[in-house]
C-alpha cells in the first residue's frame, strides 16, 4: 500500500498502525536505489513529500529549527557555514532537491554528509510519535551501523542547531561531483570557544571526536596542539578498508583534514 | 472539479493526478513505478532516459515545479499534483527551445544520451540565475555525465543559450 498523508499528524497516526511494516519515504535517493537494484520494495510506504509544514525553516532565539523534509538545496542557503558546503557537496542539483536532511540522519550511513555537519554544531534531532515528541542530541541518535535511535513508531520532525558556532567543513572524494567521501570532516567553535570536531566515513557511523576535543579544551589552538588534537583524532577513528581507500590512507586523511581545518579556523 | 484523490489507494493501484507538460493527466499506477518508468513505459515520453537508476547520471532528470530532480528516483504518485516538465515539454509551436537549439547549433550532442537530462539541467540552471559564471554553470550541471566527454562544447551552448535568453530579455 501507498498512503500519502497531508499533515504530520496523519503520518504518525499511519506509522503508529504500521510500526515496522511502515516505510518512511521522502527524496528516495537511498531506497529507490536499492529498489532499482532489484530489493523488494517495502510492503507499505508513508510518502513524506506532500506535507508543507515538513519543508519550513524557522528561527528561534538563536536556534534554528529545520523540519525533516527541508532539503539539502534548502540547507545549502543557510548561513550555517559547516552545513551549507556539506549540503552543496551532495550529489548534484537534482539530489539536493530530493534529499531531506532527516532523511541523511534517518538513513544512518557512515559517510552522511549532512550527519558529520550536525554532530559538529551540536544538533538535536526532535523525535515525534502519537506518544509525544522528545529532543535528543544527535550523537545519542546514531546507535551502531544503520541503526538508530528512532522507535518504530517514530518520525524525526525537526532537527534544530545553533546559528553563533563558527564552523569549517572539507570533505575528500574520488570526484568532483556526485560524490561521497573518503573522509569528511567538519569543525565548529562554540561562542564559548570550545571546539567541536566531527568525521564522517572513518566509523560504523559519523562519529564526534570526543579525545581531541578534550586535548584542545586543555592545551588550546597552538600550532603544537593542533599537530598533536590531529594525532588523536587518528587514534580515535575506526576506518575500514573498501572500494574507495585503505583504512590507512583514511587514517591519514583524518588527520591532514583535522589539522587542516583547525588551522583555517584559527587563521580566521 | 473531480473529488479529490483520496490518501489511500483502495486497489493497489494509486489514482495519480498531476500535470504533465502542461496537460492535465490522470492514470492508475502501481506506486511502487518509479517516474522514470512511468514515463517511458506509461506515457511513452521516451525522451527522458534512465541509465545508472541510483542518481548519479542525471540521464533521468526532469522539472517537478520547475527544480530538477532525478526520475529515477521519485516514486509516480510523489508527483501527485505537481508540475513536471520532461524534455517533450520544450519545444513550442514546432520551434526548440534555446537550450535545445543551442546544443545542436554547438554539436553539443554526441551519441544523445545525456542530451535530455542535461538540457533539463541547463533550463533549471538558467531559471534560477540567468547570467552564471563558468564556475557556476560547473556546479549546475555537476550531476549529469556525458560518457561521450563532450563536456565543452554542452558548456559552449549553455553559454550561448543564457546570452541569447539574456538578450532578449533585454
Amino acid at each position: 500500500m501507498f498512503y500519502q498523508p497531508k499533515t504530520v499528524q496523519e503520518a504518525l497516526d499511519r506509522k503508529a498502525e504500521l510500526k515496522e511494516r511502515g516505510t518512511f519515504i521522502a527524496g528516495g535517493t537511498d531506497i529507490v536505489v536499492l529498489m532499482n537494484h532489484g530489493k523488494a520494495a517495502p510492503e507499505n510506504f508513508i510518502d513524506l513529500t506532500h506535507i508543507p509544514e515538513l519543508r519550513a525553516i524557522h528561527r528561534h532565539n538563536g536556534t534554528l529549527e529545520l523540519a525533516g523534509n527541508v532539503t539539502y538545496a534548502q540547507c545549502g542557503r543557510l548561513p550555517v557555514r559547516c552545513l551549507a558546503q556539506a549540503s552543496l557537496s551532495v550529489g548534484g542539483p537534482g539530489i539536493r532537491e530530493l534529499g531531506t536532511i532527516a532523511g541523511n540522519l534517518a538513513t544512518a550511513s557512515p559517510a552522511g554528509d549532512g550527519s558529520v555537519a550536525l554532530l559538529a554544531l551540536d544538533a538535536e534531532v526532535e523525535l515525534t510519535s502519537v506518544r509525544g515528541a522528545r529532543r535528543l542530541p544527535l550523537d545519542k541518535f546514531f546507535l551502531s551501523y544503520r541503526k538508530t535511535a528512532l522507535a518504530p513508531d517514530e518520525m524525526i520532525t525537526k532537527v534544530l542547531i545553533p546559528t553563533n558556532y563558527r564552523s569549517d567543513w572539507l570533505k575528500n572524494g574520488k570526484r568532483g561531483a556526485m560524490n561521497i567521501s573518503v573522509v569528511a570532516a567538519a569543525v565548529a567553535i562554540t561562542p564559548q570557544k570550545q571546539v567541536r570536531i566531527a568525521l564522517a566515513s572513518v566509523a560504523a557511523t559519523p562519529i564526534r571526536c570526543r579525545q581531541a576535543e578534550k586535548f584542545i579544551a586543555r592545551h588550546g589552538l597552538g600550532a603544537d596542539a593542533i599537530r598533536q588534537a590531529a594525532e588523536l583524532v587518528r587514534g580515535e577513528i575506526k576506518p575500514i578498508t573498501d572500494h574507495r581507500a585503505s583504512a590507512d590512507y583514511k587514517t591519514h586523511l583524518a588527520g591532514v583534514m583535522v589539522r587542516r581545518l583547525l588551522e583555517n579556523l584559527v587563521k580566521e | 472539479m473531480k473529488k479529490p484523490a483520496k490518501a489511500k489507494s483502495t486497489d493497489g493501484l494509486w489514482p495519480l493526478r498531476f500535470t504533465l507538460n502542461g496537460r492535465k493527466v490522470s492514470a492508475k499506477v502501481q506506486p511502487t513505478q518509479t517516474l522514470l518508468d512511468f514515463l517511458r513505459v506509461e506515457m511513452g515520453l521516451t525522451g527522458t532516459k534512465g541509465a545508472c537508476l541510483e542518481g548519479e547520471c542525471g540521464s533521468c532528470y526532469v522539472l517537478v515545479d520547475g527544480k530538477p530532480m532525478n526520475s529515477c528516483l521519485m516514486l509516480a504518485p510523489q508527483v501527485q499534483d505537481r508540475k513536471v516538465t520532461t524534455i517533450e515539454g520544450f519545444a513550442h509551436n514546432q520551434k526548440l527551445d534555446v537550450i535545445q537549439r543551442k546544443f545542436v547549433e554547438c554539436g553539443a550532442v554526441q551519441c544523445g544520451y545525456c542530451t535530455p537530462g542535461l538540457v533539463v539541467a541547463a533550463k533549471a540552471l538558467l531559471a534560477e540565475n540567468p547570467h552564471p559564471t563558468r564556475e557556476q554553470f560547473l556546479v549546475g550541471m555537476e550531476g549529469n555525465i556525458c560518457r561521450c566527454t563532450g563536456y565543452s562544447q554542452i558548456l559552449r551552448a549553455c553559454k550561448l543559450a543564457a546570452d541569447e535568453m539574456g538578450l532578449k530579455k533585454k
